[in-house]
């Protein structure tokens, strides 16, 4: 009897470890079948993913969700928008703290819509008044109050300011901004408090991203109190003893795992309909698991481990670009840190235009998309992402995988293979071998990695993982932003915000401009982009085209991969969105049963 | 003794000075530091601020002026701000510590609940079915690696039985400092306790069972025997006590293990403690805390060794020094 238990035990062991080895290993023998035939993958369109849950059932009264906060580490608790620097952080905030304008589908401030605050800008583009509406209060029940907004430009400004975000030009370029970091003035006089509710700001220039890109957060003034700004990082009042005026407020946080939200009854666009959410940290190797027993009602779904023959029966999936890129940029010159500009000056055959556009073209993308992403990811063509819809020109093609265009680019070049050994030679006959810095990370980065480099072997160009393997991402940052010399190729990405303004990047005078680019006609488009003229949305958008253009033509990097990102959401959630500029803030979000549901 | 334990103490001062120097250094020789990739995620922010946040942080002096501006510091008790969190080391340490120590204590007990009956039952009655049974769960439970183990167990009992949470250290929603709260940690606790547990039982099961195998043929069990000792008596008496001995040694040790913390349980339960503060500090260049948390470990390693050494003093006579 006693035998038979343990055969049982050990039997289920033995299935379950069976189990678990064949749930990973069916999509690995799937995708190299599908190889095998030389048949096109059955593609997903992310853009076929809905923004907003499909729920047609009536909602229950109050009820409770679960957020996943789907992250391997804890988050880090610091949780207010002057000062927060991680992701899960800012998701955490979301809930109790918000902007106080409402955003349009373009991602710039509106008054359309409900928003703590509407604006007016004046005729020369330079001055906002901002007037902050009535009934908007603190979960402590104080007033929104005009100088709560004006103290968080006096936070971030602060000589003793710890956090990131002062650097921002639409920050410190508000009048007077300067004096006040330097500590020769002790406010900032190009913020003038009217009364209560109103305020104007004044900024040196006028700047077209401004919409987009201005500071909309107020902080708490009454709640800080007596705090030093250079304390303020450390103290609990952005740790645990938190004050917002969103839909939520919270109401018990376990540091680094878990909030506790309930609904805040007097919140200005109305009483939230949940009466409460939990979030919790999940680890991304359980999420699926979690979600489809209900353990979760609604989480960002890691996507790579997305599974287009997986039909989900309790969620469905949200899916939306990412402000993001990826991008094979090529070392071309380095950084004069005393002059503060990019120096094109590399002794290197990527100087050459021609083998820059014939490493582009040789590159499949769409394979590493549909392979190594399941769709998820789609082929780059220009560098303003299709997320900024009014500038992203979908009619450029960019590098599109071409290896017979390739080819006749690098034999009208002169870079013939001359020893034949199927590599090309440079114009002198002399080897040429490239290094490519790649980020470790993930299951597929070293794959991907080798995929490239077979692209370009395909096409005669010698290419060579730096120093035989990836880099770590610290690593990989030192030595890319420090112009070592034995970094050639790199790959890397960006995520831009939701600033169009591609200045930052790409200007000579721009230190993350990494591959050294420096180009007249570029830092012409560049600075007509966010000039006066730029106000005038047509003329913007032509200065962006050419530009566009202008970058696919001179390569100085090759944009490689845009992004979508997935969300699982729970069947019985309701008027959950992701869409940029909805009207559903959590606020709206209901549920539709008691429990969440569970995979059928 | 007395003297014994003060020499070890005294011999621990240049242990932890040299350590310090040279964490200190590896941490510094690491590429990046904790600003680095944060402009990643948002171009719009200037460099310049970088550079000026890394100058009021003092990451731009010489690493001699930082080391004696930390070791200063230590020396008031101040261990300084975490780089990452924003919040005094101190706090940051004192929740995750709390997590970690619960869970390490938890499973050291599981461990021995475990370990010691088996030990004994297959060092007793070794060659035989029940023997067998253990030493095949030793050779499973050494092979198995943690976090496939753990995933396995997180997904029986706690997605499939519903029986423990999936994550987490305690419930939210209960309030802190009642009987729910206290119950509700306990049951965080148990599944990943119990999982660490029931893999870390190699070392003392065999070290047990081969002991036991090996006095139960010594001639001081002989003579018991001879005496006429009842069985049960030679065993608990003579063989038992004897066989400890290696296991009493590991127990300083376990202290380590306890506060040192599973980096793969952490991450698989979503468990806040040392362990996995340890790794994202390492990957977020995170120096304060790092060095922080080395040097605790390396106390208590240094302290671990030293507890081992006076248990076995005192359950051994032979091997006390003076």
């Amino acid at each position: 009897m006693k035998k038979g238990k343990w055969k049982f035990l050990s039997l289920l062991i033995v299935l379950g470890l069976l189990l678990s080895a064949c749930s990973s290993g069916t999509s690995g023998k799937k995708s190299e079948g599908q190889e095998g035939q030389g048949s096109e993958p059955e593609l997903v369109d992310p853009s076929s993913f809905p923004k907003t849950v499909v729920n047609e059932e009536t909602e229950i009264d109050g009820g409770s969700l679960t957020y996943a906060l789907v992250s391997d580490t804890a988050f880090e608790g610091i949780l207010d928008y002057a000062f927060y620097e991680s992701s899960p952080d800012a998701e955490v905030i979301s809930f109790f703290a918000e902007p106080i304008f409402a955003y349009d589908a373009n991602y710039q401030i509106t008054n359309d819509g409900e928003s703590a605050a509407k604006f007016e800008m004046s005729e020369d583009g330079k001055t906002m008044t901002v007037t902050i509406q009535d009934g908007v209060t603190w979960h402590d029940g104080e007033p929104l109050k005009a100088e709560d907004y004006a103290f968080s430009f006096e936070i971030i400004g602060h000589p003793d300011y710890t956090g990131v975000r002062y650097g921002d030009a639409l920050i410190s370029g508000i009048v007077g901004m300067e004096d006040y970091h330097n500590g020769k003035a002790d406010t900032i006089s190009g913020i003038k408090i009217l009364n209560d509710k109103q305020l104007t700001i004044t900024w040196e220039e006028a700047n077209p991203s401004l919409l987009s890109g201005i500071w909309s957060y107020a902080e708490p003034k009454h709640h800080f109190e007596g705090i030093e700004i250079g304390d303020l990082a450390s103290s609990d009042k952005i740790h645990t003893d938190l004050l917002g005026f969103g839909p939520f407020k919270v109401t018990n946080i376990v540091p680094g795992e878990s909030v506790e939200y309930e609904a805040y009854e007097n919140y200005y666009g109305g009483a939230p309909k949940l009466d409460s959410v939990v979030l919790k940290v999940v680890s991304p190797t359980t999420i699926g698991e979690a979600i489809k027993k209900g353990d979760v009602d609604i989480a960002s779904f890691p996507t790579d481990q997305y599974d287009k023959d997986y039909v989900p029966t309790n969620f469905q999936y949200l899916a939306d670009m990412d402000a993001a890129y990826t991008y094979i940029g090529f070392k071309l010159g380095h950084w004069d840190a005393e002059a503060g500009v990019a120096v094109q000056d590399k002794d290197t055959p990527l100087q050459d235009v021609k083998l820059r556009q014939a490493i582009g073209y040789a590159m499949d993308n769409k394979s590493v998309a549909e392979r190594f992403y399941q769709g998820l990811r789609v082929p780059a063509t220009t560098l303003m992402i299709p997320f900024f819809a009014d500038f992203h020109n979908p009619d450029i093609e960019g590098y599109s995988y071409n290896t017979e265009k390739a080819n006749q680019l690098l034999d009208e070049a002169g870079y013939k293979d001359v020893d034949g050994d199927g590599y090309r030679e440079d114009l002198e006959g002399n080897e040429m071998v490239f290094n490519f810095a790649s980020m470790s990370g993930g299951e597929t980065a070293e794959p991907l990695a080798n995929f490239y480099i077979q692209n370009w072997k395909d096409v005669g160009i010698h290419v060579q993982l730096l120093e035989g393997r990836l880099h770590e991402m610290n690593s990989f940052y030192d030595r890319v932003e420090g112009d070592d010399e034995a970094v050639d190729i790199y790959q890397g990405a960006w995520g831009t915000g939701t600033d169009p303004d591609p200045y930052g990047l790409w200007s000579k005078l721009a230190p993350y401009n990494y591959p050294r680019f420096v180009n007249d006609k570029n830092e012409e488009l560049l600075a007509a982009g966010h000039s006066e003229d730029a106000f005038d949305q047509e003329f913007r958008k032509d200065i962006y085209d050419q530009w566009q253009q202008l970058m696919v033509d001179e390569a100085p990097v090759i944009p490689t991969l845009y992004r979508y990102y997935l969300m699982a959401v729970n069947n019985r959630v309701k008027n959950y969105s992701i869409e940029a500029g909805s009207e559903l803030g959590w606020e709206d979000v209901a549920v539709t049963a008691e429990k969440a549901f569970v995979e059928e | 003794m007395l003297k014994f334990i003060i020499r070890r103490f005294l011999v621990m001062i240049p242990q932890l000075a040299l350590l310090s120097i040279l964490i200190f250094l590896l941490a510094k020789a690491m590429p990046g530091d904790a600003l680095t990739g944060s402009m990643q995620a948002n171009p719009n922010l200037d460099p310049k601020v970088f550079e000026e946040l890394r100058e009021k942080l003092g990451l731009n002096d010489p690493w001699y002026e930082q080391y004696g501006r930390w070791i200063g510091n230590l020396f008031q008790g101040e261990l300084g701000m975490s780089y990452i969190h924003k919040v005094d080391i101190a706090d940051l340490l004192g929740d995750r510590m709390a997590n970690t120590f619960w869970l390490g204590l938890v499973t050291l007990i599981f461990t021995y609940l475990i370990a010691v009956p088996l030990g004994v039952v297959a060092g007793r009655w070794n060659e035989s079915w029940a023997d067998k049974l253990i030493v095949g769960y030793n050779y499973v439970s050494f092979a198995i690696p943690l976090f496939v183990f753990a995933l396995i167990m997180l997904f029986i009992f706690g997605f499939g039985l519903h029986w423990f949470p999936i994550g987490g250290s305690v419930d939210v929603t209960v309030e802190k400092g009642t009987f729910a709260y206290f119950l509700s940690r306990i049951h965080h606790l148990l599944l990943p306790a119990i999982t660490a547990a029931l893999l870390s039982t190699v070392g003392t099961i065999q070290y047990l069972r081969n002991e036991i195998i090996d006095t139960k043929l010594k001639d001081f069990v002989k003579t018991a025997r001879a005496k006429g000792t009842p069985e049960k008596k030679v065993y608990s008496r003579h063989i038992f006590r004897n066989s400890l001995l290696p296991v009493a040694a590991f127990l300083g040790y376990d202290i380590v293990f306890i506060i040192g913390g599973s980096v793969f349980i952490e991450q698989i339960f979503s468990y806040p403690g040392l362990g996995q503060l340890f790794i994202s500090s390492i990957n977020q260049r995170d120096f304060s805390v790092v060095n922080i948390l080395v040097m605790l470990f390396g106390f208590l390693s240094i302290l671990g060794t030293l507890i081992s050494d006076i248990i076995l003093s005192i359950v051994d006579p032979r091997i006390r020094i003076d």
